[in-house]
């Protein structure tokens, strides 16, 4: 953030052009990210796949907040994603609840998911907050898996059926690809809207210290516990709320949401984008899931592309795409 | 892209044509091309698991519906209107076949879905596709695409189902090799639906379960569960696992010897297991299919897709799972025929009263839950000795016929 603001400040030095313009652009980071993602079914083969980088790219931001900007690696952020899926899609599929009720379901449940992970995770740095979170989120996993007569078990849930909504007397058809697109769009908006808030908060602010320098943070009268777990349930609602997004997109809940692969997917989403830059969830969103699209097209072996591809931006831009720019244009 | 030029070469071309197509794609928005989708070839939408696990199987799956289409094509298509085949990996993922199913639907606009190879993933589809009143005809195994909650008239199931398979190898292994039956079940839906096929089938003959082991999908040591197995003594070890499990499983069960006490059965034994494994380990070891290429003897609709295989890849046969992806196909092709029209409900209609014989004698889909009434064989594998050539391994020892009966009833699957 500091390093944002000076960047700003700059923005009249020598390559003036395109510095000012990334200093307006993050100053601007809500208006920017919102209107890039208001075209992004143009910039896409096809809407549902916009929907998914949508998702992915809430999902990978909810990610961020503990990972780019908090520092700690969650390796259980499945857990969240998918409580926010199944406490979306279950009263919806199997009690009927409408919509509007069954989203902030979807949203509390990975909340409150994210308060007993979190609970019992803090405690710990590292790889061993790593470990706790896989553990947990493993948890999870099996309880879901087995719990067939409400989850569907291996089979997935099914019937997450949400074939319009009506919103303040307007009616909105979610079978239509376009429209869909644009309703989850502004349930996005909302959500990233409020992330860049609690960003640009003391929150915010201490989360970062608490990165750079927990012992000095500490040493400031802040308190770490605290601020680690809430900073661990904040990110777990952003998740849930990707999560149940995800039900009303595809009116499924494949049990996959819940597997540690799709923990380590928006980990390399992350990476990808660029960790604790506020368009780098997006951005990695974009280009992983566009990649994968494209290349599974073209070989079978889509794995090993993008694989080869992962490891090269890992060793020589572990800043990520975004990041990286970042760099290069304040050098 | 003209099919037919398609279908003159190999699939690694055509996904490499449908790679070029997919780059195009992307140039032009999406907006611009919904508009070119109304007129045009028949397409019909192929999500099976090219890559991944399952992926020798979805490849042949790919090779067979193609010589559907390139079968209808060739005798004219519908008054000359052509059908084209749109394959997508959907990576065996529910979450991504659902995507690549809004894709086809949406934006390819396609008549019809067919494929998958996951009880899962064949689910999902049948979701995304049934909502949008698209119909699907999956050629995967489930139970649960029958019943009531994820039926729809938009649903056709090519493809067995567990209740038919392991009633079929059932009924022919339990009076002939003895009452004491013990379950090695891979434990995930695949395993489960199976065992509770043999388990309804077997209630009919009295008979008793001497043990029960579930193992995790993807097990590579089984011999530590041989040694319960021998103390349980039964008479038939009934195994529900699938893919390299399967292979693993009778490679390691003939290692230790358990051959000589009982009789091992699997609900489906698998073509391409069995090539891969070779004859010593599957010797004297039953199971079911819903196809093997020695029917071409009895039926000349197997000669026919064996032929056309034969000539276009190099002498091989169809494997079984690969004949599911061309019986999918052909059946809706043979729909689209008898409705004149690729319209909805007519073809709905027509469907349900379609015979058809595809590759193994007559077919029909069941009204209330489409289901398609077929036959299904019990094999056993050849031992070395009486194996003719590279693909003679099984002996057809058993025909369930397709027959109303061997299915659970419409009451039961909650339909009215």
């Amino acid at each position: 953030m500091a390093s944002e603001t000076s960047a700003a400040r700059g923005a009249t030095g020598s390559a003036g052009g395109l510095k000012g313009l990334v200093a307006l652009v993050t100053r601007h980071r809500v208006l920017c990210a919102l209107v890039v993602l208001a075209l992004l079914p143009f910039l896409t083969p096809y809407e549902a796949l916009a929907v998914n980088i949508l998702i992915f790219g809430l999902y990978a931001m909810g990610f961020n907040l503990i990972f780019g900007y908090a520092g700690m690696l969650s390796f259980g952020h499945a857990a969240l994603f998918g409580l926010g899926a199944y406490g979306c899609g279950v009263p919806i599929a199997k009690f009927g609840v409408p919509w509007f009720l069954a989203l902030p379901m979807g949203i509390a449940i990975a909340g409150l998911a994210s308060v007993v992970i979190g609970w019992f995770a803090i405690r710990s740095r590292g790889i061993y907050f790593a470990m706790i979170t896989l553990a947990l989120s493993q948890v999870v996993y099996y309880t879901t898996y087995q719990w067939v007569s409400l989850t569907g078990g291996e089979d997935g849930l099914r019937g997450v059926n949400v074939p319009a909504i009506d919103i303040f007397g307007l009616h909105f058809d979610m079978l239509n690809p376009t429209t869909k697109y644009y309703v989850l769009f502004v349930f996005a908006a909302v959500a990233i809207a409020l992330f860049s808030r609690i960003l640009n908060s003391p929150f915010g602010a201490v989360l970062e210290a608490l990165r750079e320098n927990e012992k000095r943070a500490m040493a400031c009268g802040y308190d770490i516990a605290r601020t680690r777990w809430l900073a661990f349930i904040l990110s777990g609602l952003f998740s849930g709320f990707a999560g149940a997004l995800y039900a009303i997109h595809l009116s499924v809940v494949p049990i996959e949401t819940l597997n540690y692969f799709n923990s380590a997917e928006v980990l390399m989403i992350t990476l990808l984008g660029g960790m604790g830059t506020f368009f780098g969830a997006f951005i990695g969103a974009y280009v992983y899931i566009m990649l994968q699209d494209v290349v599974t097209v073209v070989t079978v072996h889509w794995q090993l592309v993008i694989g080869t591809l992962f490891v090269v931006l890992i060793l020589f831009f572990p800043r990520g795409i975004w990041g990286s720019f970042l760099k290069w244009v304040r050098a | 892209m003209g099919s037919r030029d398609i279908l003159a070469v190999s699939r690694r071309s055509l996904l490499k044509g449908a790679a070029l197509g997919a780059v195009g794609a992307i140039a032009a928005p999406a907006y611009l091309r919904n508009a070119f989708a109304q007129t045009g070839p028949i397409k019909i939408g192929f999500p099976v698991p090219i890559s991944g696990p399952y992926s020798t199987e979805a490849q042949d799956q790919v090779r067979c519906a193609e010589l559907a289409v390139a079968m209808f094509n060739d005798a004219g298509g519908l008054n000359g209107r052509k059908a084209e085949l749109l394959v997508r990996d959907d990576k065996l993922n529910p979450g991504e076949a659902a995507t690549r199913a809004l894709e086809l639907i949406e934006n390819d606009k396609v008549n019809f879905l067919c494929g998958s190879l996951s009880a899962s993933v064949q689910l999902s589809v049948n979701q995304v596709a049934k909502q949008r009143g698209v119909i699907y005809n999956s050629i995967s195994q489930s139970d649960s695409i029958n019943e009531k909650a994820d039926f729809s008239k938009y649903t056709f199931h090519e493809g067995l189902n567990p209740h038919m398979t392991a009633g079929a190898v059932g009924r022919y292994v339990f009076p002939k090799f003895g009452k004491r039956v013990a379950f090695l079940i891979a434990d995930y839906a695949y395993g489960h639906e199976m065992a509770r096929g043999f388990r309804n089938a077997g209630k009919a003959f009295g008979i008793e379960e001497v043990l029960e082991i579930k193992h995790p999908l993807g097990q590579t040591d089984f011999s530590t569960f041989f040694p319960r197995i021998q103390a349980a003594r039964p008479n038939v070890l009934i195994v529900c696992n699938f893919g390299r499990d399967q292979l693993n499983t009778v490679k390691q069960a003939t290692d230790f010897g358990l051959k000589q006490q009982m009789k091992i059965a699997f609900p489906v034994l698998l073509f391409s297991q069995r090539l891969a494994g070779g004859p010593g380990p599957f010797e004297g070891v039953f199971g079911g299919a819903n196809y093997y290429w020695g029917l071409e003897e009895k039926f000349p609709s197997a000669k026919r897709l064996n032929d056309a295989y034969r000539a276009k890849f190099n002498n091989a046969v169809p494997t079984d799972y690969g004949a599911l992806g061309f019986a999918g196909v052909y059946a809706l092709l043979e729909g689209v025929k008898k409705a004149g029209t690729t319209d909805t409900d007519a073809m709905i209609a027509a469907l349900e009263a379609l015979k058809y014989d595809a590759y193994k004698g007559e077919e029909y889909f069941r009204t209330c839950d489409h289901q398609a009434v077929q036959s299904v064989l019990v094999l056993e594998s050849k031992p070395q000795a009486q194996v003719k050539s590279q693909y003679d391994v099984f002996s057809i020892v058993d025909t369930q016929p397709a027959e109303d009966k061997f299915l659970r009833s419409c009451s039961e699957l909650g339909h009215g």
